[in-house]
Formats: C-alpha cells, structure tokens, sequence
C-alpha cells in the first residue's frame, strides 16, 4: 500500500530532511522514497514520450517534489493509517496527500470479514475433529472390548489402558495437523497459479502467505491437545464401570 | 485367606442369587464349589474377585474387606488372583505368549524376566512348544492350558475357575484339573466351581453345595 505527499515548492533541504525523518519515526512506514522535481519530470517523460514537447514548452517545471511511503502490508487497521495521514498533513510543507482510503477502508473490512469467516470454519473444524478424533477411539475401544476387560481382570490400572488410546488420539491429532499444512502449503502455492488472471485487481491485495514455523509447530500441537482431549472423553465412561 | 459373611446378591430380576453365604476359605485350601445350573456358583466368583458387588454381606480377602477397595485401586485385588474362565476369553489375535506375558506386562516386569517366566508357566502346561502359534490354531483344552498359564504366570495367592473343564471331554477336563491340583499343591489356593460330579468325586477335598443360591452344606473329604 502507498502515500504520495507533495510538496511545497522553495523547501529548504533542512525542512525536507525534517519531513522525511517524521516518515520514518512511524511503525506503518516500510519505505520512504524522495522524488525531486526532475525525477518527475523525467518519469513523466518516460511515461508519456508523445508529451514530451508541451513539457519542454513550459517555462518552469509543473511537478512537486514529493515522499513516495509504502506502508506495511499487516497495519493493523484503516483508523491507523487515517491518523498517520492527518499527522502527516498537518507538517508544514506537505502540500497535497495522494491517498485512496475508502479503497483502504473497503479492503480492510473486506479482511476483516475473511478473517472472521475463518475463525469461524477453523472453530467448526476444531469441534468437528474434536468429535472424530473423540468417535475414532470410541470406536477402537468398543472393537478391543474384550481385550480391555481382560486386562482388568489381571490387575490393569486404568492408567495403563488408557495410555495406548491417548497416545493413539494424540498421534491422529497429531498427523491431521501436518496433514492440513501440507494441504495448506500444495493450496497456497497452487491457487494463485490457478486463479491466475481471475483474481484481476485482487491480486495485488490478496497475499498468500504460508505459517510462520511457530505457527506450523501451534498448529501441529493443537491437533495432538484435540486428539488427547477427544480419547480422554471417550474413555472416561468407559473406565468408569 | 477368603472370608464371605452372610453375602447376598440380588440383580434387576426377583428372587436372590445368592441368599446368606458364609464361609471360609484357608490359605492352601482347594475348594470345589458346585451346584446345579443357576444356583450361583459363578455369582459367587464374581464377587470374590469383584466383578459385581454383594447385595448384603462383607467377603474378606486376605485380611482386606474387598467392599471397602475403591474402584480405581481394584486392580490391586484382582493381583493377587488368578482367573481361568469357562469360555478361555484369551486374545485370539496374539500368540500364546503374548497371552500369558500380558498378565506380566501389567505387572511392569522387565522383559527378559517376562520371557522366562512366560516359558515356564507354559512348560508346566505343556505348551512351551507352541507359544508361537495363534491360540485359534490349537484345539480347546490347549486353549484352556493357555488360560491356566496366564492365571498362574504371576504366581497368584488365589486361583478362581469359572467351570474350567466345562467345553471338555473327560479326558482333558482331569488334565486341565491335575494341572490346578499342582498349582495348589505349589502353594495358591484354589476354587473351582464345577457341576461336574466325577471331576469332584476323583479331585474334591472341600466341597461348598449350591442350591438357588443357598449354600446347602460343605464337606470335607
């Protein structure tokens, strides 16, 4: 995401300095780029060659110098950038602000509601494997019936009976974790070549990005608390008798 | 060694399994419990080794009240027991060894140690040459030999058979109860329960008699 901020003309290079050293004190600046009178001069040239005689024509150069600031891709909310916006602004020798916030403002709410549609499917996912996980073991524990009841019969604790289930859903848990990061890593590296040119303008918003290794290692151990959890449910009725 | 005092037992259905039970059982006894089908010989196991709990009554075990044992620590009763059981209830999915070694692996004994005595209790039961078999592949009264060997493997205090003889020919239900009678003579006290008379008139020294729950008279032989 970029700002362009014009300048006055006739700015001394401390005032110039000044500004660009209040750019770069904000946490939401990545980059900050100074464009001279000149260099837009010469991008507009390169830009348009077939103007390039009215703008020879012209006695003095039309075009402000200007900040070119690219802004972080994860700020943390379009208020954010609105106020950084004002305070910029009010500087002195900002001349004029090239900025499109409701564009901002749509594609941050446009996140906010992936986001939350997310949470939501990951919840549903999360009890659903909980369920599974939880029915798999019953299930396994129902089909060694008799084994169990032999064990107790020798002199089995319960801790030793249940460990073998616990380990089996913490592993299941476990498995399903990696399998949805692969699952994940074929999709993201996969779908953008898919989608291709359907995505259009979206594209350069909509940035596929995989887990961070702690993210990876949370989801991976969330899978095996889930596994542990839905074994120990469904062994506690069973281990009460 | 086991003590039942005035036990009763009554389940969902009228009428008593069991009604005023008592009696005594010493350390090194072999003990014959019989009567006719439904009189409550197996009951009676049960709660012995506390599959279901008595109506009425207090049973003592080896000087513990096993009604006072809370649920989560009954495995430490059932250790001292060995259970042999009419219909074997073996894992037909493990070999023989594995039958037997599992008592031993509750038990958290190192391998090697599992290993001899699982050859051992398998030697006395004459089946040291087939612990590598599938219990399937053998016939009954090797399935109960097997059942024998994991009730013993452990060297219990108390050795309990539900009818052990009971899907045998005569032949092999007299080799199934020599195979107890050593285990008793080697020190563990046993109690059979059986409808079998010959099996009691050959091997019976103390006899409990049964009747719709009613312990009608004990003898001595």
């Amino acid at each position: 995401m970029a700002a362009v901020f014009f300048l006055e003309n006739d700015l001394t290079p401390e005032q110039i300095d000044n500004i660009e050293a209040k750019l770069k004190e904000s946490p939401l600046v990545l980059e900050v780029n100074f464009i001279t009178s000149d260099d837009a001069v010469t991008r507009f040239k390169n830009k348009f060659p077939e103007l390039e005689g009215i703008v020879a024509n012209l006695k003095a150069n039309p075009f402000p110098a200007s900040f070119e600031v690219t802004l972080r891709e994860n700020i943390m909310s379009s208020s954010d950038t609105a106020d950084f916006i004002y305070q910029i602004q009010r500087i002195p020798g900002i001349d004029d602000i090239q900025f499109n916030q409701d564009w901002v403002e749509r594609m941050q709410s446009f996140s906010r509601l992936t986001r939350a549609i997310g949470f939501f499917l990951g919840g549903i996912l999360i009890l659903a494997s909980f369920f599974i996980i939880s029915n798999v073991i019953k299930l396994n524990v129902f089909s060694r019936k008799d084994e169990i009841e032999i064990q107790r019969f020798i002199g089995a604790t319960n801790h030793f009976i249940r460990v073998p289930f616990l380990i089996e859903g913490t592993m299941l848990g476990f498995m399903g974790g990696a399998m949805s990061l692969i699952l994940l890593l074929i999709t993201i590296n996969l779908l953008p070549l898919y989608l291709g040119a359907s995505l259009g303008v979206l594209k350069e918003f909509i940035n596929f990005r995989y887990l961070t290794f702690g993210q990876s290692v949370n989801v991976m151990l969330g899978g095996a608390l889930i596994g542990l959890f839905g074994s120990l449910t469904s062994l506690a009725r069973f281990l009460k008798k | 060694m086991i003590e039942l005092y005035h036990v009763w037992k009554q389940y969902q259905k009228p009428g008593w399994a069991l009604s005023d039970v008592s009696f005594h059982v010493e350390r090194g006894d072999f003990w014959f419990i019989t009567g006719p089908s439904g009189s409550g010989k197996t009951t009676l196991l049960k709660i012995i080794f506390r599959e279901i709990l008595p109506t009425q009554g207090q049973i003592i075990v080896d000087r513990r009240n096993i009604l006072k044992i809370p649920d989560h620590k009954i495995y430490q009763l059932r250790r001292k027991m060995g259970i042999v059981f009419q219909d074997f209830r073996l894992l037909f999915h493990k070999r023989v060894f594995d039958n037997v070694a599992v008592v031993l692996q509750v038990l958290g004994v190192p391998r090697k140690e599992i290993r001899r005595r699982v050859f051992n209790a398998l030697r006395m039961v004459n089946l040291h040459n087939k612990m590598w078999e599938y219990p399937s592949h053998l016939s009954y009264g090797e399935q109960q030999r097997i059942a024998i060997a994991r009730a013993v493997v452990n060297h219990p205090m108390i050795i309990l058979a539900d009818e052990p003889t009971g899907n045998l020919d005569t032949e092999l239900a007299f080799e199934i109860m020599s195979l107890l009678r050593e285990v008793n003579k080697r020190g563990a006290t046993v109690i059979i329960c059986t409808h079998d008379r010959e099996l009691i008139r050959h091997f019976g020294q103390k006899i409990l008699f049964l009747y719709k729950g009613k312990l009608l008279r004990k003898e001595s032989l």
